[in-house]
């Protein structure tokens, strides 16, 4: 199914970008005609759906190694370019992670703690590596929840299912999260593997030129500018 | 001429039941077969249409074998035969003439709908529906429609048993009609004494699963039952 | 601002799915409602199975089936240039399955409330099996039928495990209506995520009060007869 005739693309995006991407993609249409459509889910999920030539021509990870391990299986047509730094936040309405900071995660009343599947969401790991560094795992793990993605975390604890969580940064900046009134504390950036955020463009945007345009824009400073007001380095 | 000469294990309420039916029936002849419930009177009829295979046996219709264990089977829709049951006769989909025109076989006529219709006296009745007729009036449909291939056996199990003594009595003279103006071998089942002594020449007593008595109603059904009839018909 | 893109997929969807049922469930319902072997009692739970088994335990076996990595998707995709996962097409066959018990019990179940009378008074009157199912049965059961047809039909409308699995949640192509208001939940669109549900509601609800609609009818003609 080749759309270069429409100028038409399919991304799939890891979902702590919902609202960043959706902002680019904003600021692209306003110069190309092109239509960027995406799909949103856990790096990992994409990853696999990728491998089973899912009809997507750019892939959005939240972490370096997905999209490495699509290069290997030679489903990627350019090299991976690292379009952004991400960060994690505690997040939460019912305390304020701001004052305690990662201490917030032992306070009495967090009954559930919730963050990403590590098995497949690189912001979970992430969030993993950091209550390891912290040597807060053991009594955190009891209380944890994961969400299919970090998004499905984010869920969680705006609608108080859980009662804190660490979330991405990104969307902690989203205006989705900031109308709910929470607070969050941004985790130290040495307690977890640097979280480099790579694209790559797959080997199924083969002949439409619209996926590379599209990257082009994504590396000038206009999209940087935009991926900053969320966030990301 | 009909030779029936089946057997068959029933299951009923009182249990195992070895049914043999073992009779020969003259073409035009009206025979009743008659015995309590349970007795295997509606199991007879089933063979005979093909809704029911014997265990053993043999029926053969006019030199056509019907039947024979580990031979021949003919289906339903190749023994030319009809039947009317006791309810739910009619299609409930079709008009009484739908009914009527469902039964024509390839290529035959319609004029046999218009004959019965009248000998029945139903032809006013023609566009309505079965929801809306009475239990007397369905049945007297379902025995036209059960006639129109014109078979060569009329098999009727118990068809006025749900109706009312009055409307019994009216379809038993249609079916009496019908059966001279056709000259149809009939057998018809039923329980009801009454019905068995005044429409039939010929009674078989099924008791056991074996007819018992085969004979004239008078020879056949009990003298004091047989007497309170006449006293019935009498008063 | 709503998309109705969604809705539509989902519509064309269900149609679609229960379009394929009516016409394959028809000759299977009959199959199971008439021939009485033993045979039968394996047949009738493995229609069942996915009214028991998990959407992602279907969901994961129809991957695997169609995935062009493994011997039937591979097959397809050779021969054919068709694919199964992440397609439309590929939805159908999955809500084919997944929905049959919904289309296959109550049909079997209409042919079974159909006077036996009725039917062999048929036969005796030389009519062919095919010419009793279509002018006797099926005319005298059509509560069944339209109950079949809406469950199945309300029921792939609400699908979400499986169609998320098989269909991956492409725009325009497998972006059903049940898979947008999980995104507009996990995107904290909480507003978008309710309306969107409200109309399915109630969607669903006017579905329903239909089906017992037409079955009170049906059985109101019948007993008066």
């Amino acid at each position: 199914m080749n759309c270069q005739a429409q100028g038409k693309i399919l991304v799939a995006a890891a979902s702590d970008l919902k609202f960043a991407l959706d902002s680019v993609i904003a600021v692209f249409k306003k110069k190309d005609a092109g239509t960027v459509e995406v799909t949103y889910g856990s790096s990992g999920k994409l990853f696999e759906q990728i491998s089973n030539s899912a009809p997507f021509d750019m892939f959005f990870s939240a972490d370096v190694e997905y999209p490495k391990l699509l290069k290997e299986k030679k489903l990627t047509l350019s090299d991976a370019y690292i379009y952004g730094v991400g960060r994690i936040v505690i997040w939460s309405k019912k305390i304020d992670p701001s004052k305690e900071g990662m201490k917030s995660l032992l306070d009495p009343s967090v009954k559930k703690v919730a963050i990403a599947n590590p098995a497949h969401a690189p912001y979970g790991k992430r969030a993993e590596e950091a209550l390891l560094h912290y040597k807060f795992m053991e009594a955190v793990k009891p209380k944890l929840v994961f969400g299919e993605n970090i998004s499905q975390a984010a869920q969680f604890v705006t609608t108080g299912a859980a009662d804190i969580g660490i979330v991405a940064y990104s969307l902690a900046l989203s205006p989705n999260m900031l109308k709910e009134n929470g607070k969050y504390f941004l985790i130290p950036e040495n307690a977890h593997k640097r979280l480099e955020q790579t694209v790559v463009i797959t080997q199924h945007a083969k002949g439409n030129a619209l996926a590379q345009t599209f990257l082009t824009f994504v590396k000038s400073d206009d999209a940087k500018k935009v991926l900053a007001h969320y966030g990301f380095k | 001429m009909i030779e029936i000469k089946v057997s068959r294990k029933l299951f009923g309420s009182n249990g195992e039941l070895q049914l043999v039916f073992d009779t020969t029936i003259r073409r035009g002849e009206f025979v009743t077969i008659y015995g309590p419930s349970g007795a295997g009177k509606t199991s007879v009829l089933r063979m005979l249409a093909g809704l029911m295979k014997p265990d053993s046996g043999s029926i053969i219709v006019e030199d056509q074998i019907w039947f024979e264990k580990g031979k021949i089977d003919l289906a339903p829709q190749q023994r030319n035969i009809g039947i009317v049951f006791q309810d739910y006769s009619l299609f409930p989909n079709m008009t009484v003439q739908g009914n009527l025109e469902f039964a024509l076989s390839k290529g035959q006529s319609a004029e046999i709908i218009d004959e019965l219709l009248s000998l029945m006296e139903l032809e006013n009745l023609r566009s309505k529906r079965p929801a809306v007729l009475s239990g007397g009036q369905q049945q007297r449909v379902a025995l036209a429609r059960a006639l129109i291939r014109k078979p060569k056996l009329l098999l009727l199990d118990e068809p006025l048993s749900a109706l009312d003594s009055a409307m019994q009595l009216k379809l038993q003279e249609y079916i009496l009609r019908l059966h001279q103006q056709f000259n149809l071998t009939t057998i018809l089942v039923s329980h009801d004494i009454a019905e068995v002594a005044r429409m039939s020449k010929r009674v078989l007593l099924l008791e056991g699963g074996r007819i018992s008595k085969d004979g004239s109603p008078g020879e056949i059904l009990p003298l004091e039952n047989f007497r309170n009839f006449i006293d019935g018909l009498i008063s | 601002m709503l998309d109705f893109e969604p809705f539509y997929l989902s519509l064309k969807l269900a149609l679609a799915t229960t379009v394929i049922l009516f016409i394959v469930g028809i000759p299977l319902a009959y199959f199971l409602a008439f021939n009485r072997s033993r045979w039968n009692v394996l047949l009738e739970a493995l229609v069942g199975l996915p009214l028991v088994l998990p959407p992602s335990v279907l969901g994961f076996y129809l991957l695997l089936a169609f995935s062009p990595q493994n011997v039937v998707g591979k097959f397809l995709d050779d021969f054919f240039d068709v694919r199964l996962v992440f397609t439309f097409p590929g939805l159908v066959i999955a809500s084919v399955i997944y929905s049959l018990p919904f289309m296959i019990q109550p049909v079997q179940s209409g042919f079974s409330m159909v006077p036996r009378s009725l039917v062999e008074t048929a036969y005796t009157l030389g009519k062919n099996k095919f010419t009793v199912l279509t002018r006797v049965l099926l005319p005298n059961m059509k509560a069944a039928l339209i109950t079949g047809c809406v469950l199945s039909f309300a029921h792939t409308i609400g699908e979400f495990g499986i169609v998320l699995m098989v269909g991956g949640n492409i725009p325009h192509e497998t972006r059903v209506i049940s898979v947008v208001i999980y995104d507009e939940v996990e995107a904290m669109n909480y507003r978008h995520a309710g309306v969107y549900s409200s109309i399915l509601l109630i969607f669903s609800f006017l579905v329903l009060v239909s089906v017992y609609l037409v079955n009170r009818r049906a059985l109101k003609v019948h007993y008066q007869s």
